[in-house]
């Protein structure tokens, strides 16, 4: 069972590696997309998975995109070297931020993160030395020279190592401690886990690997703005994804991800202004009636042997 | 009984501390004082609601704003179809936002009642989306703003000028806070709203409808924010996301007023006022006063925390 799931990741790893040697730069651009937002998605759903609710993807992708791009302008580190350095500044931030205010959480915490995003763009926009200010700033060229290839390889990287990370927690000591804090805080805490130092280690984790997408992003598409860099999109496409695909696992969201990442491409074409207004449906839709998302649905089989 | 000495003392030092603040800054620069009271009023007139809804019905809107967005547009849509004043369309706003409230009510927020927090954030969340996406729609994301003449009436004394029109927000602040006040001590359905806020079991084994209440105030928030949006479009224009701030700068006040304090709201949204505009008058760093109430609601998260850790 255990080397035939095994087999099976690789097998699925293979294929998606070598997926530039036959196809075109289309299906390459919309994989990028799909696997940026997938990473998001594996994001957010790990940090809901101890019971906790963030809004702030866009701003730690945001962040990470900024110190990626700074750091490489102003430094002249390797662009793959500031994309790490990004996300690892989005994890301290995180850290930061954190610790002052995961001692209340539920819906404090949620505030707190849903104003983030907006907080970074004001704090982005009023220092124009440093960040360009309003405009933002624009690379010279490209990471790769825009080399789709290359940045298909980078981005599925980016993604496979949050579902890597995904796949430890749940497979991990992690996962029941996340669990036992989302079930219940107080028997959490009197079985001897330590709630608000998890909480915090798992914000800066999932904080930080969006850091790094939104390292990857800024350097794929070689700017970053107040407006596009913390853009609602990266908060609400991941959540309508995890939702979709279902909460609390690995395949939920990349699951979600796929479907919507495809459904999005059409949606931009259908309904230039407003499309947005689709995945507020997808949540309120999937919180209604199936808060198990598409992986729940298809069977209780695949939660069994996903739960344990 | 602890905890409410605990809050009147609380209030108690937040009122102090506003007043001495209110007298330095009247000397110091009226105009921060006189236009910081003004948007302190706008401020509280938001987040009352979205209070009331919290301590009652013990959700919270994360939508609260975009309804007041809505409002607005409402507002506008009467005055380019009938040539309505957006004041005199406070009344058909009140009745339509409580429909919609209704409606909201019993097809969505009824059904997350009693379910996890993380169930109802998510889905006011999501409707959030629905609604900003929905104006969106209708009317694109252009600025809208009525040309009004009175709205820019002002007055002067000695060498200070200050516009007038704007205390129709303190106006608002003070029906809007006494109406509701008179509403939950004085009548039996507030009081009987009170009850199911303090303890939905008890109340409803004392022979209060709760879902009736429930969908009473929702609805009642929801056309208070609605009217007001029509009193906020004549002086501000109008975009799909103008509500979404309103929304987090409310919680802001909640949070640091403590739920259920609805006097506490008022005073804490003079301080958040204040503090705003005064960062506003000064030249080159105004942007900064978009960040008053993170700071402010980070520091009382860590007030609070520390003092539940000390108990």
């Amino acid at each position: 069972m255990k080397t035939s799931r095994i087999l099976l990741y690789l097998i699925v790893l293979a294929i998606l590696f070598t997926l530039p040697f036959y196809t075109g730069v289309y299906v390459l651009n919309v994989m990028d997309i799909i696997l940026i937002y997938m990473a998001l998605a594996l994001s957010w759903d790990m940090l809901l998975r101890s019971g906790q609710i963030s809004f702030g993807m866009a701003g730690f992708f945001g962040v990470g995109g900024y110190a990626a791009v700074l750091l490489f302008l102003n430094t002249g580190v390797h662009p793959l070297l500031s994309i790490a350095l990004g996300g690892l500044a989005a994890g301290l931030l995180a850290w930061l931020i954190g610790s002052a205010v995961l001692q209340l959480r539920g819906m404090y915490f949620a505030i707190v993160t849903l104003a983030l995003a907006e907080i970074f763009r004001v704090i982005v926009r009023n220092l124009p030395d440093l960040t360009g200010g309003p405009e933002g700033t624009v690379l010279s060229q490209a990471i790769f020279a825009g080399n789709s290839t290359y940045t298909y390889w980078l981005v599925l990287t980016a993604s496979a190592i949050s579902v890597a990370v995904s796949e430890v927690f749940r497979h991990t000591r992690v996962h029941f401690a996340l669990t036992s804090i989302r079930n219940d805080e107080i028997v959490a805490k009197s079985s001897g886990i330590d709630v608000f130092k998890y909480l915090v280690f798992l914000f800066a984790v999932t904080s930080a690997i969006q850091g790094i997408t939104g390292g990857a992003y800024a350097h794929i598409y070689g700017f970053v703005s107040p407006e596009g860099s913390f853009s609602v999109d990266f908060t609400l496409l991941p959540i309508a994804m995890a939702l979709l695909g279902g909460m609390h696992s690995t395949w939920g969201p990349v699951v979600g991800a796929v479907v919507l990442g495809v459904v999005s491409e059409f949606l931009k074409l259908q309904i230039p202004y407003g499309h947005l207004m689709v995945y507020g449906i997808i949540i309120v839709v999937a919180i209604l009636f199936f808060p198990q998302g598409i992986m729940g649905a298809l069977g209780q089989r695949w939660t069994k042997t996903g739960t344990g | 009984m602890i905890l409410v000495n605990k809050l009147k003392q609380s209030s108690y030092q937040i009122a102090v501390v506003t007043v001495v603040l209110v007298v330095i800054l009247g000397f110091w620069k009226p105009h921060v004082l006189v236009e910081g009271l003004q948007r302190a009023c706008l401020y509280a007139v938001i987040a009352l609601p979205m209070a009331l809804i919290l301590g009652i019905v013990g959700i919270i809107n994360l939508a609260h704003g975009d309804y007041m967005m809505l409002g607005a547009y409402f507002a506008y849509w009467l005055n380019v179809y009938t040539g309505m004043d957006p004041l005199v369309a406070i009344l058909p706003a009140l009745a339509a936002f409580f429909l919609i409230g209704v409606a909201s009510y019993r097809a969505i927020i009824k059904h997350v009642l009693g379910t996890p927090e993380l169930n109802q954030l998510l889905l006011t969340f999501g409707l959030a989306i629905i609604l900003e996406q929905l104006a969106n729609l209708l009317w694109t994301s252009r600025p809208i703003k009525l040309p009004l003449k009175y709205v820019s009436s002002s007055a002067t004394i000695g060498s200070f000028t200050f516009g007038t029109y704007e205390f129709i927000y303190v106006a608002a602040a003070v029906v809007v806070l006494a109406g509701l006040l008179l509403f939950l001590k004085r009548t039996p359905t507030g009081q009987a709203a009170m009850a199911v806020g303090q303890n939905p079991r008890g109340a409803k084994l004392v022979g209060i409808h709760v879902d009736r209440t429930y969908l009473l105030i929702f609805s009642l928030s929801i056309a208070l924010v609605g009217a007001l949006g029509a009193i906020f479009m004549t002086r501000h224009s109008i975009f799909p996301l103008v509500g979404a701030p309103f929304t987090m700068k409310s919680f802001c006040l909640i949070a640091m007023a403590g739920i259920g304090n609805l006097m506490g709201i008022l005073w804490c949204s003079l301080i958040l006022g204040l503090a705003e505009n005064f960062v506003l008058t000064f030249r080159g760093y105004g942007g900064w006063a978009d960040i008053l109430f993170f700071a402010l609601i980070v520091l009382v998260i860590m007030v609070r925390s520390h003092q539940r850790q000390v108990k």
